[in-house]
């Protein structure tokens, strides 16, 4: 009995594998595609945000004034661009989009920082029309701030810091490097993305083939005809992630502090899930191109809930709540926790257990909804098919009660018998 | 070239569209539906840093300070106790950070001399981390400044006051909102290429080769009736945006159609030539996803702003059509710029229309069809 659906979803394996033989652009693009993206928008981009364009009002012109312009144009996230006037000349440039950030120095700006009873002041005006960007310039000024203060309390042991002081250690990565975070976002939305295409297509194609009507007259179950569909793609996932992860050690320094074999224990039902919803697409499209559309819709979503665009934390509560449903965050969790932190399963139960979850409410919901899309066509079809049925109930009710008002006399002439 | 011909080439085109509810739903609405499920999460306000404090002062001044970071908006602040569980919160990932007050900061202060505070940020996400160390730091100096009369302690050499421009408070959601629209519009312009691929793939292309038809007027007609389709989908992303989202508007609304018609010509003809040299919709999407999803979020400028200092990536991210316009977007909703203030990124993308509307009818040849 199992050798028989073994032997059956084998062989549906097998077709798909000779399908995916022949396609040889198809199979050039899942497997040198998720290497070359990588590649280049690793080398490309998540770099950070660096070289923000500043311009300085610079009303003070001391030695002290040129110190700061030269701490602030060091700094990796700043790049002096100019001297402005006045305020409203670089407001006016920012406005144009020519500069990010602007830093005002006052008058007397020097004359107060060699005081030891007076702070000196810095104006910052960052372009907050880019949140990160503002962010990102605002900090670097704070450090810079904070590098001055060291350097004054060092050199005269009388000046001080400040009544506060703060002493900042980063873990896990102690230089503040971008790429990791950025490559294993890339990483994670490359796997989710081919995954959730290629289980998405699959069916999707057999139907608008009409191949699909061919399937339902051979022996195979829907159970074997999902595990059938789903092997090579989660092979193809497999093997994805595993050239991906080399990639992104060997290249861009990404420490993989953990267990590898759990991470591909733990990467198998995040693909998982991608068939899962992959199968329900194609389910509900009747073309490759409307399966597309889908899948591109469901991607942008789960990427901004990836907690990528956005930290989770930071969602409204009825979004975080929902974000939860989202596996490429628990899968993120999961992978940076692994290759950065190195962090055990001990550590990482919670996004795990949720990650199987996930998995498996999709697989069953896509099992469950197999039924009802290979012998239904489209929603208006089964609406009809739904409809009809309702109809004839009520007609057979009908022609029921009317036969029983006939026999009815029957009956009651049968009682006193 | 015969307007006939290209007009019903364009009239099968709208037909295709048309006659599915769930295409014409896609290419109309679907960038809509996409941005509000997108703009959704973000909040209004700032995001928060998630932050464990250990005070093992217990001192009037050591609860005065996380008071300090407590009130303010910048971080959600929870108590902590032990470095071993401020350690694995950061494995964990459920804190950013951990700030501990060592035992003696009061009497440092007292004393005259500066207390430290201990920081140990998840390094992680630079971004966040950075947020954290810049809203820790002018914490601490506006606090220091604050108490230094009292303490006798001279007050911190350099203070720092920084405002963002253009927004009252920086507010995540309108830079997001505004930059996600080429992002959405990215659906329909998908399903053009999408659209060529098919026809080669179930050998319609075939029939087409047989009528009179040539290969610009079919182009130009595919070309014409998604750009337009996808332009009137403009109209709900843009109530989405400054309606439902009150996203402010600052530019004008004619200045946003007529240059996202520039963009959706240049993004269409890339599509074309997507569609023109593959040949299967499997491979079409695979691709299409390659080049339009994974860049336009990393090289577009929608989360960093491009290095210019970095003359490659520099070049690849212009000539991609969706970098140029999330710079335009978010200019017109939150800055107010003019067509003129605008004009380098709409001048960029007329000359990338060009050149891929060329590139486009280059590949394109109706007889080496099917």
């Amino acid at each position: 009995m199992i050798r028989e659906h073994l032997h059956r979803i084998w062989g549906l394996a097998v077709k798909e594998f000779q399908q995916l033989r022949r396609n040889r652009l198809l199979l050039a693009f899942l497997i040198l595609g998720p290497i070359i993206e990588l590649g280049l928008m690793g080398s490309l981009a998540g770099g950070g945000i660096k070289n923000l364009r500043l311009a300085v009002v610079d009303n003070d012109r001391t030695r002290a004034s040129r110190d700061l312009i030269a701490k602030l144009d060091r700094t990796e996230e700043l790049r002096f661009t100019s001297h402005a006037d006045g305020v409203a000349e670089a407001e006016h440039a920012m406005q144009d989009g020519d500069i990010d950030a602007i830093v005002i120095i006052p008058p007397g700006y020097g004359s107060t920082l060699s005081d030891v009873a007076q702070s000196a002041q810095m104006q910052v005006i960052a372009d907050g029309s880019h949140h990160a960007v503002s962010t990102v310039a605002i900090g670097a000024a704070q450090d810079v701030a904070a590098e001055i203060s060291r350097e004054l309390a060092a050199l005269h042991s009388s000046a001080n810091q400040g009544p506060v002081e703060l002493r900042i250690v980063a873990r896990f990565n102690q230089y503040l490097k971008d790429r990791p975070h950025s490559i294993t976002a890339m990483l994670a939305i490359v796997v989710f993305e081919v995954a959730l295409v290629v289980a998405a297509q699959t069916i999707a194609r057999e139907r608008e083939l009409g191949t699909l009507e061919q399937l339902r007259v051979t022996p195979l179950g829907r159970f074997e005809l999902m595990v059938g569909k789903a092997i090579p793609t989660l092979l193809v996932g497999l093997l994805d992630f595993l050239l991906m992860l080399g990639l992104a050690a060997a290249l861009f320094d990404i420490p993989i502090r953990g267990s590898v074999p759990l991470l591909v224990l733990l990467t198998a039902p995040f693909i998982v899930a991608q068939i899962g919803w992959g199968t329900l697409i194609s389910l509900i499209s009747r073309t490759q191109q409307q399966a597309m559309l889908f899948v591109f819709a469901l991607a942008m979503v789960e990427v901004a809930f990836s907690g990528f665009l956005v930290p989770s934390a930071d969602m409204p509560p009825a979004m975080r709540v929902i974000s939860y449903g989202s596996s490429i965050q628990h899968y993120l969790v999961i992978l940076r926790g692994i290759t950065l932190r190195g962090a055990g399963i001990r550590s990482l139960w919670l996004p795990s257990v949720a990650l199987f979850g996930i998995s498996s409410v999709l697989v069953l919901l896509a099992w469950a909804r197999l039924r009802v899309g290979l012998d239904a066509g489209s929603v208006r079809d089964r609406l009809a098919a739904i409809f009809s049925r309702l109809r004839d109930r009520c007609q057979r009710r009908r022609t029921r009660r009317s036969t029983r008002k006939q026999t009815a006399p029957k009956e009651w002439s049968r009682e006193p018998a | 070239m015969s307007i006939k011909r290209l007009l019903s080439i364009l009239t099968k085109e709208y037909r295709h569209i048309f006659r599915e509810p769930r295409t014409l739903w896609m290419v109309f609405l679907s960038p809509a539906f996409v941005l509000i499920a997108l703009s959704l999460i973000f909040t209004s306000g700032t995001s928060r840093v998630a932050l464990a404090v250990w005070d093992q002062d217990h001192t009037t001044l050591s609860r005065q300070f996380i008071a300090t970071l407590d009130s303010d908006g910048d971080f959600s602040v929870r108590r902590l106790s032990g470095y071993e569980l401020i350690e694995s919160s950061l494995t964990r990932h459920e804190i950013e950070a951990g700030v501990i007050i060592p035992p003696g900061f009061a009497k440092t202060v007292q004393s005259g001399r500066s207390g430290s505070i201990q920081v140990i940020l998840d390094g992680v996400d630079t971004l966040a981390a950075g947020q954290a160390t810049g809203s820790l730091l002018g914490h601490a100096s506006d606090f220091g400044a604050q108490i230094s009369k009292q303490f006798l302690v001279p007050p911190p050499p350099v203070q720092v006051q920084s405002r963002s421009a253009y927004l009252p408070k920086t507010a995540d959601r309108d830079s997001m909102v505004s930059g996600l629209i080429p992002i959405v519009f990215s659906l329909p312009i998908i399903a053009a290429a999408l659209a060529l691929a098919r026809e080669r793939e179930r050998g319609t292309l075939e029939s087409l080769v047989a009528t009179p038809v040539r290969g610009l007027e079919y182009l130009g007609g595919k070309l014409i009736a998604y750009v337009t389709a996808s332009l009137v989908g403009l109209v709900p992303v843009w109530l989405t945006a400054s309606v439902l989202f009150g996203v402010p508007f600052r530019g004008s609304f004619l200045v946003l159609l007529l240059l996202t018609a520039d963009f959706l010509m240049a993004s269409v003809g890339l599509a074309t030539v997507i569609g023109n040299v593959v040949g299967s919709q499997q491979a079409a999407t695979v691709l299409s996803l390659f080049i339009f999803f994974v860049p336009a979020f990393f090289l577009s400028g929608l989360l960093e702003p491009i290095d210019t200092t970095d003359i490659v990536s520099t070049i690849v991210s212009y000539a991609m059509p969706s970098t140029h316009f999330v710079s335009i977007c978010r200019a017109l909703f939150l800055k107010g710029a003019t067509l003129i203030q605008l004009w380098r990124p709409a001048v960029m993308l007329v000359g990338l229309s060009a050149i891929w509307m060329a590139l486009g009818a280059l590949t394109f040849s109706k007889e080496a069809a099917g």
